[in-house]
């Protein structure tokens, strides 16, 4: 069965630049599973980048020097010989400077990860600040690795060391997110089929449980502005939050199988969800209807074949920062970059056994971990986005569809901003 | 030292420059080739003949044409960076439909 639609050529569709691979180191045993990085992330500020390596370890990685080896060595990633090239005297000026490579053992397999940094404006919800025991400042940058025994482990990145335990899911928890809007709001998606959100700036207290899945929860993610919440999880769910009251806003239906990644875009005007089914799915999320579909089999399947077990399961999606582009990994070895406006990847890579990727901070780089624990990267597809579509993530980050359709601007151009070309 | 260069004129199918003029009647004289980057000031330069050199651009006010020039000169320079153009959601109303105009 076919990767891409019957017009397109696959000789004919460009190769992605490869920047580099973290490849995991060999295992003192040889274990069938514990070695799966589940999940790849960022910081917030691109200073580091934590590659979880499976048993039960995550490593820090200075980002900037990691991709300075990248290019200096060519694609093979010298760990062993940075981490003896940074200084041995770690002076407090120093600290800052010179980001240091950290490995953290978690205790238990790593299933999720997340960083946080804090903006101090954003005040705590609760009122007794006086009596908690972290003052999260400015420079403080967290951290948070979710564990296959459903605790929440805080790490300082800076440092290394644990600075919280939240406990409370029974189950895995499978995903972490921050709220973007630097307030340390942590929200943790379980198999226990449910959500919960934490302040941490209240010390890690737990807030809100949010119930309506019928099953376990794959993934979760914050709208850039911090007002909605998408959840996605087994049979077929895919719910958005309001992060103001913590009620269920909707559902969005269409898939035909466990939607396991979700992403919103930049400017929070659409958002992206990938399923077992074979698919992922555009939606606009502030009315549910679905804009674009990108298929990784063709023909489609009949929804009793995207139901099952169909080889080609898509495992995670990811919006670029520039708001044009998607990248996406399924079980046929290949990653694939698309455009929002064509249904045919414009790039693609060769990947075996990928399970999650992630968009560096400035987004040139994409990172995808594997079932053995590596991460691979690549440079992403880009372009200078037409002064058009500039605008329209300008004028959507503060608009909702709702708005977008009062606004006193012809058809066309109403078609544009929502997104519906 | 003050150095004096003279510039080829916006006259003629082979100038460097074009001349935009805003219907507030601000001139921006920009460099030929960026300005292509709009499919429509491609048409209207190079086609045949139809449109004056100088015909001012009626639906556009002047503040949305300064970032349009800001937009040209970094669409040349950033083809590989990764730096951002900021537009404030205000200006970026009126732009948009500019912009939806000019096409680019």
């Amino acid at each position: 069965m076919a990767s891409f639609p019957p017009r397109v050529n696959e000789k004919e569709i460009v190769r992605s630049r490869t920047i580099g691979e973290l490849l995991a180191p060999a295992a003192p045993f040889d274990k069938k599973c514990g070695r799966e990085n589940w999940t790849v992330a960022f910081a917030p500020d691109g200073s580091y980048f934590a590659w979880s390596q499976g048993h039960r370890t995550v490593k820090l990685v200075p980002w900037s020097q990691s991709l300075k080896n990248f290019l200096l060595h060519g694609t093979k990633n010298v760990t062993n010989s940075s981490s003896l090239r940074l200084p041995r005297q770690n002076s407090d000026g120093g600290q800052k400077n010179k980001p240091r490579e950290h490995i953290i053992d978690c205790g238990d397999i790593v299933w999720s990860l997340a960083f946080g940094s804090s903006v101090p404006e954003k005040q705590s919800r609760c009122v007794n600040i006086e009596w908690h025991r972290f003052r999260f400042g400015q420079d403080q940058l967290l951290l948070a690795t979710g564990l296959n025994n459903g605790r929440i482990k805080i790490w300082d990145v800076y440092t290394g060391k644990l600075l919280l335990n939240l406990v409370d899911h029974t189950e895995v928890v499978r995903d972490l997110t921050f709220a973007p809007d630097g307030s340390l709001i942590l929200v943790s998606a379980s198999r226990d089929k449910t959500l919960r959100v934490w302040d941490l700036k209240d010390d890690g207290n737990m807030m809100k449980v949010l119930r309506g899945h019928q099953n376990w929860v794959y993934s979760c993610a914050f709208s850039p502005n911090s007002s909605m919440l998408c959840s996605v999880g087994a049979s077929k769910a895919v719910f958005l939050w309001n992060m103001d009251k913590y009620t269920m806003i909707r559902k969005l239906e269409g898939h035909h199988h466990d939607v396991v990644a979700c992403d919103f875009s930049p400017d929070g005007a659409l958002l992206a969800t990938a399923s077992y089914d074979t698919r992922v799915f555009i939606w606009d999320p502030y009315n549910g209807d679905i804009l674009m579909e990108f298929g990784h089999l063709f023909p489609p399947p009949t929804p009793i074949f995207a139901g099952g077990a169909n080889d080609r399961w898509v495992r995670a999606v990811s919006f670029s920062h520039d708001g044009l582009h998607v990248a996406s990994l399924a079980d046929d070895k290949m990653v694939r970059f698309w455009r929002i406006d064509e249904d045919y990847p414009v790039q693609i890579a060769p990947l075996s056994n990928g399970l999650c990727c992630a968009f560096s901070t400035d987004g040139s780089v994409l990172a995808a971990g594997t079932h053995d624990g590596s991460v691979y990267f690549w440079a992403t597809p880009r372009q200078v986005p037409s002064l058009q579509h500039l605008c329209r993530m300008s004028i959507r980050r503060v608009m909702t569809t709702q708005e977008v359709q009062e606004l006193p601007v012809p058809s066309k151009v109403l078609e544009f901003l929502s997104y519906r070309i | 030292m003050e150095r004096r260069k003279t510039y080829d004129g916006c006259e003629g199918p082979d100038a460097m420059y074009v001349k935009l003029m805003s219907s507030d009647a601000h001139e921006f004289v920009v460099k030929r080739e960026p300005a292509l980057a709009s499919g429509t000031i491609k048409v209207m330069v190079s086609g045949p003949g139809q449109f004056a050199e100088n015909e001012p651009i009626r639906s556009i006010v002047e503040r949305p044409l300064h970032i349009l020039h800001m937009y040209f000169t970094y669409k040349v320079c950033y083809t590989k960076n990764s730096t951002k153009l900021p537009i404030a959601p205000e200006i970026a109303l009126e732009l948009v439909m500019a912009v939806n105009f000019l096409d680019c």
